[in-house]
């Protein structure tokens, strides 16, 4: 086990009545890609502004390898962010803005023109954009010379403060996949903040998810989506079903406004209440109720093609339930009919709040 | 129910402030705040201590008097009509050059396009020269035998009555001075109007007037009326126009300002003449500038 | 919004604003056509065209002293201005900070204000504080009203000059120093120097002010003024045309150096 190299203890900051991010503990380990998801307000910029000095915490530690770093100001800090508007120096040219870093530390003129062609070419960037102005580069291109420029230096840590959300889908997947593979290639530590925990789920080793300045809940992409926390982590991620239980009797939970005693994956101690997940893609049609350990019986009310998949939705009383397929196995029922739904237990997952 | 993702409703005001340090702009402002006290707050509170002195005295320090404002208010003394005529005057210059500035800061703001740099230098430039030279310009042009009455005798015949040391020339000259006043302000608030919601309101059936009405006034109202303020302010303390146009015809209220100060040697009442004029600006001023968000006109994302 | 009535419109707006440029040149023309006459008195059409009164006023050597003492108001002018300006409009547009509404207000208020009476109010108090007066004292009534101009001219730039820029510059290692120096002043600098062109050429012209505050010494409004009203030789169209002429060609210099300058930055909106 070894010792992390960021740890956070009990990290906050209020601004007057207002508490952003409220005693944060966290570790991050060396070299990892890690992920701090939230929606907007979560707090989670201004957890990583902290992190990289340019706000000064009301309360709680950050440490670097052990040592205390609240005190050190940004531009001694061994870090580096890259942030949501990239600010590349428009006065400047490629070239200049990777060498910032280096100029600004006194390295000579020779020395670092060779680092930034390193630089350029560790992030795919031809070596006659050396002298191009930046406003005159494209999006991606202008991604990858922020990128450069925060590498310059070699800083122990990354911050990237929602970097891509700005950009077209497609030019993002490329960035992504781009982001994972220099992560790799020089195994630096990444600290990365989005709104959007699909990109989380791509890039990162584990990932946190932050709501109203509280971390709820760390964990890899795995486990934050097989076994969410909450209601809150659950919903976070997209579009699922949830059903409010109570417990019933003979070891299940009964519905509350559905009706139906379900099957749960395992009952916990003390269960009281709280709400059943299911993802569509864990919903099937079947045509008797004994061929699924739950089901539900409702009307076909509405169906949207989504690219590769075809979710179904199903009117079950008041509510409505998705239902997701491949396309190649397009669900053959007409609008309005009769249908029943249903799941196996160890594809739900129980929340309690 | 349907379960979407949230995305965090989070309805809190977050002062999401970029401070470098705490009082970064606090401490900028001090330069400028001190320049100001010391050479605006400072010469204005002189002035009003000056305005309880002994009439026609140096002193300020004596026991005060209102003997000042009850010269200015006696209405036996024809100081009053100064004021007065100052602010018709104003008030004709701003309704004149609003008229007069709208179709250009239309067309600066919307119809120009490349060329509105190059237009607007050529309507800037004026302000660097001196408005005596301007002014005296004028004189060149409508005095007997000027370039008016010369090219008019020579081209028709006619002998043109000379309109220089009457009261509307004074207007005249007021307007031709203030014109940029007027119109930059305007092309600033035409510019928040954005362009889409004109077509918008096009595309749902308004006419043209009603466009005008319902959605580029309202929207650039903040702009028009900077613009009418500014005019209005400079056009009621201005004094070279009548000095220089109007010949003595009418004395405004800064003229008498002047005169008091420099020939008639008596301070206390021109400082009591000039803070009825700062009351009466500043109010305006003051009350104007209240309702304004400074940002948002100037450019501020 | 298509079709002829539209750019029949355009067509009327852009005649009315070449009347308006028309209107505005008028009496500098005027001036110009009186400075070449011969005589000395004028009269239109001009009888006789010279330029010996161009001559005259270039060889005058107390023409050259006024000259002069206007040059150096508007240099100390637009120095201290441009220093001053700089970092009320940081205070003004880029820090949020307490006070700053009422900043913006206080600023705008000289600006706000008739030039002729800030400048009786001036002499006034020159006159209490037992200064006398001479052209440092005009320097200090000009920079009471071009400051907030200024101000308010860089302060269109700094609205849109990114904050993240500064952090990044941090974040990257620079001093406090250094960012000043490599990012918010070259990012800046397009701003800050149209404000100081407005400076010099508003203090260079300008005439209200230093009418009352001068003193002793005089600047080329005064003595054209002194002159106007008494006294009048086509001496004074003739300065008032060169140093119009002398304004046109600082500004346009100014404007291709910004239209340059702008260039190099990569232009943005």
């Amino acid at each position: 086990m070894t010792e992390p190299i960021l740890r956070l203890s009990g990290l906050t900051k209020r601004f007057g009545e207002f508490t952003a991010v409220n005693e944060i503990d966290l570790d991050v380990e060396e070299g990892e890609f890690f992920t701090i998801v939230g929606p907007s307000g979560s707090g989670k910029s201004t957890l990583v502004r902290m992190l990289a000095g340019l706000e000064e915490p009301s309360g709680g530690e950050i440490a670097l390898r052990g040592r205390r770093l609240n005190e050190t100001p940004a531009n001694r800090r061994p870090t580096c962010m890259v942030f949501q508007s990239l600010a590349l120096f428009p006065h400047r040219s490629v070239g200049q803005n990777i060498e910032f870093p280096l100029k600004m530390r006194g390295v000579a003129r020779e020395e670092r023109r060779t680092r930034a062609m390193e630089l350029l070419r560790l992030l795919r960037l031809p070596e006659a954009y050396y002298g191009k102005n930046v406003t005159q580069c494209s999006g991606g291109e202008r991604q990858r010379v922020a990128l450069a420029r925060a590498f310059a230096y070699d800083p122990e840590i990354l911050f990237f403060d929602e970097p891509l959300s700005a950009i077209d889908y497609k030019l993002r997947k490329t960035l992504e996949k781009e982001l994972k593979d220099i992560h790799k290639e020089t195994g630096k530590t990444f600290m990365y903040i989005t709104h959007s925990l699909e990109e989380a789920m791509v890039m990162s080793d584990r990932i946190g998810v932050m709501r109203a300045g509280d971390l709820v809940q760390v964990g890899t992409p795995e486990e934050i989506y097989t076994r969410p926390r909450d209601k809150f982590v659950s919903e976070f991620m997209g579009e699922v079903n949830v059903i409010d239980v109570r417990r019933g009797m003979n070891g299940r939970a009964s519905g509350v406004g559905i009706p139906g005693d379900f099957l749960l994956r395992e009952m916990p101690e003390g269960f009281e209440s709280g709400h059943l997940v299911v993802r569509p893609e864990y919903l099937r049609f079947i045509d008797a109720p004994g061929e699924a350990e739950n089901h539900l019986r409702g009307r076909l009310y509405n169906e949207y093609v989504l690219g590769s998949r075809i979710q179904y939705q199903v009117r079950v009383g008041e509510r409505v339930f998705m239902v997701e397929r491949l396309r190649q196995q397009a669900f053959r029922g007409k609008l309005d009919e009769e249908v029943l739904i249903g799941w196996d237990a160890k594809d739900s997952i129980l929340v309690t709040n | 129910m349907t379960a979407i993702a949230t995305t965090g409703a989070d309805n809190r005001r977050k002062p999401r402030m970029r401070w470098l340090s705490l009082s970064s702009g606090a401490r900028y402002s001090l330069p400028v705040l001190v320049l100001l006290a010391v050479g605006f707050v400072a010469p204005l509170i002189a002035v009003i201590a000056f305005s309880f002195a002994e009439p026609r005295s140096f002193a300020v320090f004596g026991a005060p008097t209102l003997e000042n404002y009850r010269t200015i208010f006696d209405p036996a003394n024809t100081v009053y009509l100064s004021f007065l005529w100052s602010l018709f005057f104003a008030a004709l210059a701003v309704v004149i050059l609003a008229l007069l500035c709208y179709p250009v800061a239309y067309g600066l703001a919307h119809i120009f396009g490349r060329w509105a740099n190059l237009i607007t230098l050529l309507l800037v430039f004026p302000l660097f020269i001196s408005e005596n030279i301007r002014l005296f310009g004028w004189v060149l042009f409508f005095i007997k035998n000027g370039v008016l009455d010369g090219t008019m005798k020579t081209l028709f015949g006619l002998e043109v009555q000379s309109l220089l040391f009457t009261p509307p020339i004074i207007v005249f000259g007021m307007v031709y001075v203030y014109l940029p006043f007027m119109l930059f302000p305007m092309v600033l608030g035409l510019s928040m109007v954005p362009r889409d919601v004109v077509e918008a309101a096009g595309d749902l059936g308004a006419s043209r007037l009603q466009i005008f009405r319902e959605v580029e006034l309202p929207l650039a109202m903040p702009g028009f009326i900077i613009g009418g303020l500014l005019t209005f302010v400079l056009s009621v303390g201005a004094v070279a126009e009548s000095k220089v146009l109007g010949g003595q015809s009418v004395i405004v209220i800064t003229h008498d300002i002047e005169i008091a100060f420099t020939y008639a040697q008596n301070w206390p009442l021109g400082a009591a003449l000039s803070v009825l004029l700062m009351v009466v600006i500043g109010a305006l001023v003051l009350l104007v500038l209240r309702y304004l968000d400074l940002d948002r006109i100037l450019g501020r994302r | 919004m298509a079709g002829p009535g539209k750019s029949r419109a355009k067509g009327w707006i852009g005649a009315w604003t070449l009347a308006i440029i028309v209107f505005l040149y008028l009496p500098v023309v005027c001036g110009v056509l009186a400075s070449l006459s011969q005589s000395r008195y004028f009269a239109f059409p001009i009888a006789r065209w010279s330029t010996r009164w161009w001559e005259r006023t270039l060889d005058s050597i107390e023409i050259g002293i006024l000259i002069q003492t206007s040059i150096v108001i508007a240099l100390m002018v637009t120095a201290v201005s441009v220093v001053l300006a700089f970092m009320g409009a940081l205070a003004f547009a880029r820090y949020n900070w307490r006070g700053r509404k009422l900043f913006q207000r206080i600023v705008l208020l000289p600006i706000f204000f008739p030039q002729a009476v800030l400048g009786l109010a001036l002499l006034l108090w020159f006159n209490t504080l037992g200064l006398p007066l001479s052209w440092h004292t005009a320097v200090f009534a000009h920079l009471v009203w071009i400051v907030p101009i200024v101000t308010l001219i860089i302060s269109i730039q700094v609205y849109s000059f990114d904050p993240a820029l500064e952090e990044a510059a941090l974040d990257l290692g620079a001093t406090r120093w250094q960012v000043l120096r490599e990012v918010t002043l070259p990012v800046l600098w397009p701003g800050i120097f149209s404000g100081a062109l407005f400076a010099f050429l508003l203090s260079w012209g300008n005439f209200p002010l230093s009418l009352y505050t001068t003193g002793a010494d005089s600047t080329v409004p005064e003595y054209l003024y002194a002159k106007m009203v008494a006294g009048y030789t086509p001496g004074v169209p003739t300065l008032g045309a060169m140093t119009t002429g002398g304004a046109a060609l600082i500004m346009i210099v100014g404007y291709v150096s910004w239209i340059l300058m702008r260039r190099a930055q990569g232009a943005k909106s």
